[in-house]
């Protein structure tokens, strides 16, 4: 599509509007892909709660998120006196922006990815890295006591459990050679017995994907670990002084990021657009709906285990991330490249 | 192009905000702790931008040094920070002529 | 033509919101500008074709150091207004300082011509077909390995420094033990008695 844009209205304007409309592509569908998953979210949780969910509007509820959007956006935007005008409306921008910033080098097939780049996953977490500001100054702007608890609550969170998630990370680039996502992707390419796509069914690496699984959760401040905005003891966190379509941005923020973090779990993992088994006539589906597949199914557990668990203590969390996590990714960053050695370089 | 002179110039220009930040808030820590992120930051882009021009590796190797030096600098100065302010209830920088805690 | 666009962008930004951090009356706006000036940086090394320095830059600079900054900005109660009294008096000299500094530099970029460069003694040349961060682990990890422990080095002093002199020992605080209440099993704890009628229950 670049080449044709590029035909038609010169080399750099070419560029320019196709990746315009490359990033319309990937972000109206995702705001869109949001809705219907917290759509999806209630429904799974209503139901393991035996009760029905959204049922009222549309078909079975399923309009229920457009309805909500519509009515968050006829609502009127409320800046507290106190608050730090400036600071209280970027900070929801923030998040949202984020939020969409790193879908940019998720592959979605074979060469279906907007920014194919060498340094893929370093640019996720440097991206992931920006996302807590967008809860730090919603926290410090707002200007009252139980969001800036918040705020200090998901920046220590948060901070604590990239570390782990770095040296996951570490784990899957030694073992795929390369910080490009597409080729960590080709790279589980038959990986066990030269039939099962994925990192994730091979033994050594099994304990990394729970350790992700779980990480992510805490880094995206979902239950069990939604102690950013544990209505308990913070009110809503963060959010207490938001409303409206500043407050709906973090709505969708926060499922957006829900949503990378599954598609990443299923990239780094579970072999992303790549079907479970390496077998041809399965290759005839396309990659997009392996993908989709994989990342509901992800989403499907998120939804679980927040219908399921119950939350944790502040200092329960901590210590999972640093004396649990962190102590065994380290070590198996140390046992991954040490197989590495013995087995690929021969040493 | 770009050149090489374009990054030089950006780089003196932030220096120069580093060095001039430190005059400028010469009481306030916090403030001049940034300041000299700043400058090391200036530094890096030299750093960088040489790499670039003469297609050698080394000024970007030695410009991930400067980056750790920076964050140890920046952690250990600011732990310095806080048990001052525990101390003394302020961050004054002319009232730190005293050794005694 | 984009790639002299996006410089001038991010070259305008990274010194204006530099600027903005010495000069913001709040520390937590400058905490903030300097983080836009370290992501602007980020996009100034990203066109140098520095891809691993930059993300580096974000996620150490962006993602902890800033941080840092900001919880230390935020929990200290400090006024602030007492602190930037001296702001006028010192401005003065500073500008005059500055603005010969910048001056000499800049004349010295302008003037400054790099003539014959020994590009044949160059320690590392960079490898056209290998991508960025692969011909650095290269080298990190071989020519410079010791160097590169030794900033390990300065990590861990620096981790130990901040720890020490920040750690305070708590009394009274109660701790969870967890794997002393994963050990505690039913018998140790439960009592099934056949308690008769009447009689007070020992406990």
């Amino acid at each position: 599509m670049t080449e044709w844009f590029q035909s038609l209205i010169g080399h750099g304007l070419g560029w320019f509007v196709a990746t315009l409309i490359l990033i319309l592509m990937i972000s109206l569908p995702l705001m869109l892909a949001v809705a219907m998953v917290i759509y999806g979210d209630r429904k799974i949780w209503a139901a393991m709660a035996l009760r029905r969910g959204p049922n009222v509007v549309g078909p079975f509820g399923v309009l229920q998120s457009f309805a909500d959007g519509l009515k968050v956006f006829l609502q009127e935007v409320i800046i507290p006196s106190a608050a730090n005008k400036g600071l209280f409306l970027i900070a929801p921008i923030i998040t949202f922006t984020v939020a969409q910033l790193a879908w940019a080098v998720i592959p979605f097939g074979k060469h279906m990815v907007l920014a194919n780049i060498n340094v893929g996953l370093l640019y996720i977490l440097a991206i992931s890295s920006i996302g807590v500001y967008g809860i730090i100054i919603a926290g410090w702007a707002s200007n009252s006591k139980y969001p800036f608890y918040s705020a200090m609550r998901a920046a220590a969170q948060m901070v604590s459990y990239e570390v782990s998630i770095g040296f996951v990370l570490v784990t899957v680039v030694l073992w795929s050679g390369t910080f490009n996502l597409s080729g960590i992707v080709e790279a589980q390419r038959a990986h066990v017995f030269g039939i099962i796509n994925g990192f994730g069914f091979n033994p050594l690496l099994f304990p990394m994907a729970v350790v992700f699984l779980i990480s992510a959760m805490a880094e995206t401040g979902r239950a069990p670990f939604d102690l950013t905005e544990a209505e308990s003891e913070l009110v809503a966190g963060y959010q207490t002084e938001y409303s409206s379509m500043v407050f709906a941005l973090y709505w969708l923020g926060e499922y957006a990021n829900v949503l990378l973090m599954c598609a990443l779990n299923a990239v780094l993992f579970w072999g992303g657009w790549l079907p479970p088994i390496d077998w041809a006539p399965l290759y005839h589906i396309p990659g997009i709906v392996w993908l989709f597949i994989k990342v509901l199914a992800f989403f499907f557990v998120f939804s679980w285990v927040k219908a399921t668990v119950p939350r944790y203590r502040y200092d329960q969390l901590m210590r999972l991330g640093w004396k649990i996590f962190l102590p065994l990714s380290l070590f198996w960053v140390f046992l991954v490249s040490g197989y590495l050695m013995i087995t690929r370089y021969g040493v | 192009m770009i050149g090489i002179q374009h990054y030089l110039v950006v780089s003196a220009i932030l220096f120069a905000i580093g060095v001039f930040g430190i005059f400028l808030n010469r009481k306030n820590v916090i403030i001049i702790l940034m300041a000299i992120e700043l400058i090391l930051l200036s530094v890096n882009l030299n750093f960088v931008a040489f790499s670039a021009y003469l297609h050698d590796l080394v000024g970007q190797v030695f410009a991930m040094f400067v980056l750790t030096v920076a964050a140890g600098e920046a952690a250990i100065g600011l732990a310095i920070l806080v048990i001052y302010f525990r101390g003394r209830g302020t961050i004054a920088v002319d009232d730190i002529n005293r050794m005694k805690g | 033509m984009i790639q002299l666009i996006a410089f001038y962008l991010f070259a305008v930004m990274v010194v204006g919101s530099a600027a903005l951090t010495i000069f913001a009356r709040n520390p937590v706006h400058s905490v903030l500008w300097l983080i836009l000036a370290f992501f602007n940086a980020a996009g100034l090394m990203l066109l140098a074709g520095a891809e691993f320095i930059a993300m580096l830059l974000i996620i150490v600079y962006v993602g902890a150091v800033a941080v840092l900054f900001l919880f230390v900005v935020m929990m200290l109660d400090i006024d602030f207004a007492e602190l930037r009294s001296g702001f006028a008096r010192y401005a003065p000299l500073g500008v005059l300082l500055i603005v010969v500094l910048a001056a000499e530099m800049i004349f010295a970029v302008g003037a400054w011509s790099a003539g014959s460069l020994a590009l044949s003694q160059r320690i590392a040349p960079t490898p056209d077909e290998i991508p960025n961060i692969q011909a650095l682990g290269t080298l990190i990890y071989t020519r410079y390995l010791f160097i590169f422990e030794a900033a390990g080095l300065v990590l861990l002093v620096a981790m130990i420094g901040a720890i020490v002199l920040t750690h305070r020992a708590r009394g009274g605080v109660r701790v969870q033990n967890v794997w002393q209440q994963n050990k505690r099993r039913p018998q140790d704890a439960v009592r099934n008695i056949n308690q008769p009628v009447g009689q007070g229950v020992e406990l």
